[in-house]
């Protein structure tokens, strides 16, 4: 007797699953000329499953006390099993899903698959992504380092730049006048419930409406045309498509196995580069380091608060960015897709990136 | 309900990008005041005195020279146990406050003897303000014959230069370490207390008796040593790991690709 076939018939007969499979794995056709910007979601899933499991070994031996979690984190490091693993894989790994995220995002705009009726996959991809940030803030307070205190410190002191309810958000913020016990508390939560909960529903959303609409045909090749909004629902589908497992499974296989080897050479060899010396430092309230300066997926933005005579418009002028990313394809209504076709598009496109990435150098530096 | 909502939503609006940057803390009315005057009472010493070793540790102005340095008014008063500058023989005490040990067998020394009549005192050799960490370059020709030939001197350089050799890279092996996560708190505190005592011994600035001691210090820096080579050995396992690992999964990524060929020549 076969277990595995006598299992899959018991649930066949009951759920249907070989239908099911056969739907969305073998029968489910993408377009011929996928190419491997689409294996990013895959990425990101897999190391997204790798931040679950190592932040839930982490919770083992972590304490969220401010007498005790920096302890708690150096215990994990030199004490526990494999905890220095744990940590530098979850570390490495927080950093590693915002190049991945990038990566997803600037492919999706590349290729103009953000467009109609893809509005809601873009929105609600755009909402992970500030969720990931979201989880990088919140993680980033809890080994309670210099580094943890006083980015979080400035970082809520920002939102007092706001008019009229500015006091009030850091007061919300920090749980109390300035960062401590409250604070920590409160990022905890987020950090290890609140985000993930609502991260792993978006994701469902996400990725229902990747599946709902159909993949977007790469709009590059002779025989790509755009094709009108349809009047009402439609399934893009791709007749002559390649199957989705195991013709592109495989190929998500191999770029999820180089991501793991970029996360794991990085943990073993150069763990440093995401950890800067003020992280190893206790907190400490009564000395602020000269030299703090956020990750580097956050210099953008600092150095954006330093360009702008006031704090009020830095803030302002991110906000104005990113809002107007997160509702880009309901400003951009066109049905050309093609690079080629949109010169304007791919201007702005890098120019946008070199902003993003002088103005990171230049945070750096500053 | 709508309050907080709304409240929510601004965060989520205007908050998610922002990040951190440097801030420096206001409360050291030394700098504020003294900062700001002209010559060795102001500008010279606060500018040096960012650049020590003190400056590094946190060590500030009133630390040395007492008084208060939160309140403008009452800085420098008796009352709050300001100090001022101390006469040219009270140096040593002034600084043995902190450096207890050393000050002990500087006024066992020849130094010490002599310093009420114009003899070395700390600041003679390790500067006030810009104090630096003590090495064994202090003791150089161009500063010890400002007093005194230099034949003694080298002697005693001569004499402690591998055990300060020694120090020198335990300390760097322990700074590669703490880098890396290690927890080396206990190693430090080991280092700094043998350290601590060979600088006690070579300030007696007696050659017999760092003749005669130096090889005790020796023996305690192999111990420390034998400790860092342990953790550099577990580290270095640990890249030979993850660089297996590494190797694993990139094949693993190669045999997916060619598998995936296999599948595209069907297509």
């Amino acid at each position: 007797m076969n277990l595995a076939k006598e299992t899959m018939d018991w649930l066949d007969r009951r759920l249907g699953v070989r239908e099911l499979m056969h739907q969305n794995l073998g029968g489910y056709l993408l377009p011929r000329n996928i190419n491997i910007w689409y294996t990013m979601g895959a990425v990101l899933l897999a190391m997204f499953v790798l931040q679950f499991i190592t932040g839930i070994l982490l919770l083992i031996y972590y304490v969220p006390h401010t007498d005790k979690a920096f302890a708690s984190v150096t215990m994990i490091m030199n004490e526990i099993p494999y905890g220095w693993l744990m940590r530098y894989l979850h570390v490495v790994g927080s950093n590693l899903i915002i190049v991945f995220l990038l990566a997803h995002m600037l492919s999706v705009l590349y290729m103009g698959s953000y467009k109609r009726p893809r509005e809601l996959t873009w929105l609600s991809g755009f909402i992970l992504f500030n969720l990931g940030l979201a989880f990088c803030l919140t993680g980033y307070l809890l080994p309670w380092s210099q580094l943890s205190f006083w980015a979080t410190t400035v970082a809520t002191d920002a939102a007092g730049a706001i008019p009229v309810v500015g006091d009030q958000i850091i007061a919300y913020l920090r749980g109390g006048p300035s960062v401590g016990e409250a604070t920590l508390g409160r990022f905890f939560a987020l950090h290890v419930m609140g985000l993930p909960m609502a991260f792993l529903l978006l994701v469902g959303f996400h990725l229902f409406c990747v599946r709902r609409i159909g993949i977007s045909k790469p709009p590059f090749g002779d025989d790509y045309r755009p094709t009108d909004m349809p009047r009402s629902f439609h399934h893009d589908e791709h007749p002559n498509g390649v199957p989705f497992h195991p013709n592109y499974t495989i190929k998500d296989a191999a770029m999820v196995f180089f991501a793991l080897a970029l996360l794991v050479a990085i943990t073993f060899f150069a763990p440093w580069l995401f950890i800067p010396p003020d992280a190893l430092e206790p907190a400490d309230p009564f000395f602020t380091p000269s030299d703090i300066k956020p990750e580097w997926y956050f210099l953008w933005a600092y150095q954006t608060l330093k360009i702008f005579p006031s704090e009020l418009l830095g803030l302002a002028s991110q906000g104005l960015a990113m809002g107007f990313l997160a509702l880009l394809p309901f400003f951009d209504r066109g049905l050309e897709r093609r690079p080629s076709n949109r010169p304007l598009f791919v201007t702005l496109y890098l120019l946008g990136i070199l902003v993003f990435v002088g103005l990171s150098i230049w945070g750096h530096y500053s | 309900m709508k309050k907080i909502f709304l409240r929510s939503l601004l965060l989520l609006f205007f908050l998610t990008p922002v990040g951190a940057f440097p801030v420096v803390a206001g409360t050291d009315v030394c700098i504020d005041c003294h900062g700001g005057l002209a010559g060795q009472l102001g500008e010279i010493p606060t500018a040096e005195w960012k650049t020590s070793i003190h400056a590094r540790h946190r060590i500030s102005c009133h630390d040395c020279h007492g008084g208060d340095p939160t309140d403008y008014v009452k800085a420098m008063t008796a009352e709050r146990g300001f100090l001022g500058v101390p006469e040219y023989s009270e140096v040593p005490s002034f600084c043995g406050r902190c450096h207890v040990g050393v000050e002990e067998d500087y006024w066992e020394s020849l130094h010490g003897q002599v310093v009420d009549v114009g003899g070395p005192n700390c600041v003679t050799c390790h500067e006030n303000h810009a104090v630096q960490e003590a090495t064994i370059d202090l003791i150089n020709e161009d500063s010890c014959t400002r007093c005194h030939s230099y034949d003694k001197p080298a002697l005693i350089k001569a004499e402690i230069s591998d055990t300060e050799a020694m120090l020198s890279r335990l300390e760097a092996s322990i700074a590669s370490l703490y880098r890396v996560g290690v927890d080396t708190g206990h190693l430090e505190d080991e280092l700094f207390a043998t350290r601590n005592s060979f600088r006690r011994l070579f300030h007696s600035v007696d050659i017999d008796k760092i003749r005669a001691e130096t090889a005790a210090f020796d023996a305690d820096l192999e111990e420390t040593k034998a400790t860092i080579d342990d953790l550099e050995n577990t580290l270095g396992k640990r890249k030979l790991a993850g660089g297996a690992l590494v190797l694993l999964l990139l094949l693993g990524g190669c045999i997916a690709l060619l598998i995936r060929r296999t599948y595209q020549d069907q297509e």
